[in-house]
């Protein structure tokens, strides 16, 4: 079934009418997350109102996790049974993986400073997701440098993997270190430690982000093949002109 | 040698010192490197660090005391086994109340921590301030001050 | 096995030579630490509180800047590709130039520490604990180096990219290494526990980088 979709025109047409269709639904989860997060939902006993930028941090910090495992593992795909979607998926997750990172890291920056009383503080969960944004920068310096695409594909491979020793280190920080950020409230043994009432902003948010990955990861994929293919082509029409192959 | 059990030899020989690794972490995870000291931490030390250094722990309940005309606080972090005084001026937290985990960061002087930063430390746990209140009436409210667990 | 032990050998003699870069090493951590202090100020307190990391962040820079050495002269000479040839497992290959890289950048930098370190104003107890987590903790940046070169092998403006690359990787060794040397200063109960963590992520790239980087280079040789 997955060969079956490795063929990059058939991928193109089939993905195309999930691209309205994931965008449409992340409208929808987005408003009903946003209004659930900002007007439906109760202000915590202790942080009070502050507590809603949990709904925009939390999934997000899920999300630079997930993407990060998704290159990863679309990028071993690649290397193992080079499937020739594989490294285009782990290439178009990239920059939408370093946005949530950047919104993860930038939202807790903003509950942190009134919550702890500090911006930023260097303790090993927040170490951890700034090395995780770095983690992704350097994958993405690696397609803007090596221009061959293929070679490019392997290399970039390569740090996505060597880079995944860091996810366990991201998600057991809390509980290997005594940090200044809290354990996890929802993903933990013993279940979740968040009221049943603010979960619904969560999850919405959460599901608004995965559908807003789906289509732009799709977008970008379809955006990428068709360079390839545009690529291709203009060599073709070269050779065509000149009547030799260019090297 | 064939090629074959080279490499099989060479696989066996990266697990190997990996699994020397995963060795090396769990002996390190079973001491604790920690982010700030607790106060049995402190307690426990032949000699009081000299150097800046982070103590964390709980506000014991009716240590607050304002200073100078509110501008700087005394108060005691407590965890189980024993306590620190800490006294600091400048600006607190939101977050900051008796019974409340808190980060702070300073030398220690005559066994008191001179603070030149408070943080407050959050807990894992989220509710309404509704749902506190009623486990409080039931008597079901665990009073655990943040997430500091000692 | 002797194959491995020649290139060691032939990189340890080229870096000895006049020119080689075994004394540049040493001379660009001075340098770095010198930067360092002059931007510090004379205060001999902040300095000795800065000394370890210091120390460590200037041997970070200073095995980052010779990263080249590593492939970049075997590459352009061509010695590279009869070794991808000759050897049975390059990722042998890969682990004897991290060996040969240690004991031309880095060990001649752990000689030179105690000396920085004076200037530094370390106190006496500090000296045990800086060398020993700088022991334990360069090679991990031999290793992650190699890794780093063989991914930029062969690339024009390498250099940027190999510390974009190898940057975040090096986070852990620089944590753990400057956690141990000061808590070995203060006596801190997470003396220990850090060494042991410098100590694992030293193994975890012994394991990892000959691995990686071999696939680098077969990739970037094709």
């Amino acid at each position: 079934m997955v060969t079956e979709y490795a063929n990059p025109e058939k991928f193109s047409r089939l993905a195309r009418p999930f691209i309205p269709a994931l965008g449409a639904m992340s409208v929808l989860l987005f408003t009903a997350g946003l209004y659930y997060a900002l007007f439906n939902s109760p202000a915590d006993y202790q942080q009070g109102e502050t507590v809603r930028i949990m709904y925009v941090h939390v999934p997000a910090a899920w999300m630079a996790l997930f993407c990060y495992a998704a290159m990863a593992g679309a990028s071993a795909a690649g290397f193992i049974w080079k499937h020739p979607l594989a490294d285009v998926a782990a290439k178009a997750t990239a920059p939408i993986g370093a946005v949530f990172t950047a919104l993860a890291l930038v939202t807790g920056s903003l509950w942190g400073k009134p919550m702890w009383g500090t911006w930023w503080a260097w303790d090993a969960r927040l170490t951890s997701v700034l090395i995780l944004f770095f983690l992704y920068l350097g994958y993405i310096a690696i397609w803007e440098t090596v221009e061959e695409r293929a070679r490019a594909a392997r290399l970039a491979a390569i740090v996505a993997i060597v880079g995944a020793v860091n996810l366990p280190v991201v998600k057991f920080s809390v509980d290997w270190w005594n940090s200044l950020h809290q354990p996890a409230s929802v993903f933990r043994a013993g279940g979740p430690t968040i009221h049943e009432s603010m979960r619904p902003p969560l999850f919405f948010m959460a599901f608004a982000y995965m559908t807003t990955y789906g289509a732009l990861l799709l977008v970008s994929m379809r955006a990428e093949l068709a360079a390839r293919r545009l690529a291709r082509l203009e060599t073709l029409a070269t050779e065509k002109i000149s009547g030799v192959r260019p090297e | 040698m064939t090629r074959k059990q080279k490499r099989l030899a060479l696989l066996a020989g990266v697990f190997a010192v990996a699994a020397g690794g995963v060795a090396l972490v769990l002996t390190a995870l079973g001491q604790s490197v920690a982010y700030f000291y607790t106060p049995a931490d402190l307690s426990r030390l032949a000699a009081p660090p000299s150097g800046l250094i982070r103590l964390g722990g709980l506000v014991e309940a009716g240590s607050v005391e304002y200073a100078e005309g509110g501008a700087a606080v005394r108060f005691v972090v407590i965890d189980e086994f024993a306590r620190t005084p800490v006294f600091y001026r400048g600006p607190l937290p939101d977050l900051f109340r008796e019974g409340q985990g808190v980060v702070t960061q300073g030398r220690l002087v005559d066994g008191r921590l001179e603070a030149s930063e408070v943080l407050a430390k959050h807990d894992e746990t989220y509710m309404p301030k509704e749902v506190a209140d009623a486990l409080k009436e039931q008597g079901r409210w665990k009073e655990e001050g943040g997430a500091y667990k000692p | 096995m002797s194959g491995l032990v020649a290139i060691v050998a032939r990189d340890v003699v080229l870096a000895l030579r006049a020119g080689g870069g075994a004394v540049q090493a040493a001379l660009f951590f001075a340098l770095a630490v010198l930067v360092f202090a002059l931007a510090v100020g004379p205060d001999l307190d902040t300095l000795a509180e800065l000394a370890a990391p210091v120390l460590w962040t200037a041997a970070l820079l200073s095995t980052l800047v010779s990263l080249d050495r590593i492939f970049q002269a075997d590459f352009e000479d061509g010695s590279l590709d009869v070794m991808i040839e000759t050897a049975d497992l390059l990722e042998l290959v890969v682990l004897a130039k991290a060996v040969a890289h240690w004991l031309t950048s880095a060990l001649p930098l752990i000689i030179a520490a105690p000396v920085l370190a004076l200037l530094l104003n370390l106190p006496q107890e500090g000296y045990g604990p800086l060398l020993l987590s700088l022991a334990i903790g360069t090679p991990a940046l031999s290793l992650i180096g190699a890794l780093g070169a063989a991914l930029t092998l062969g690339m024009r403006r390498a250099g940027a990219l190999v510390s974009i690359l190898v940057g975040p990787l090096y986070a852990p060794t620089l944590i753990f290494g400057v956690g141990a040397a000061k808590a070995g200063l203060e006596g801190a109960p997470s003396y220990g526990p850090s060494l042991l963590l410098l100590g694992a992520v030293t193994l975890f790239a012994a394991a990892l980088a000959p691995l990686a980087g071999a696939a680098a280079i077969r990739f970037n040789m094709r």
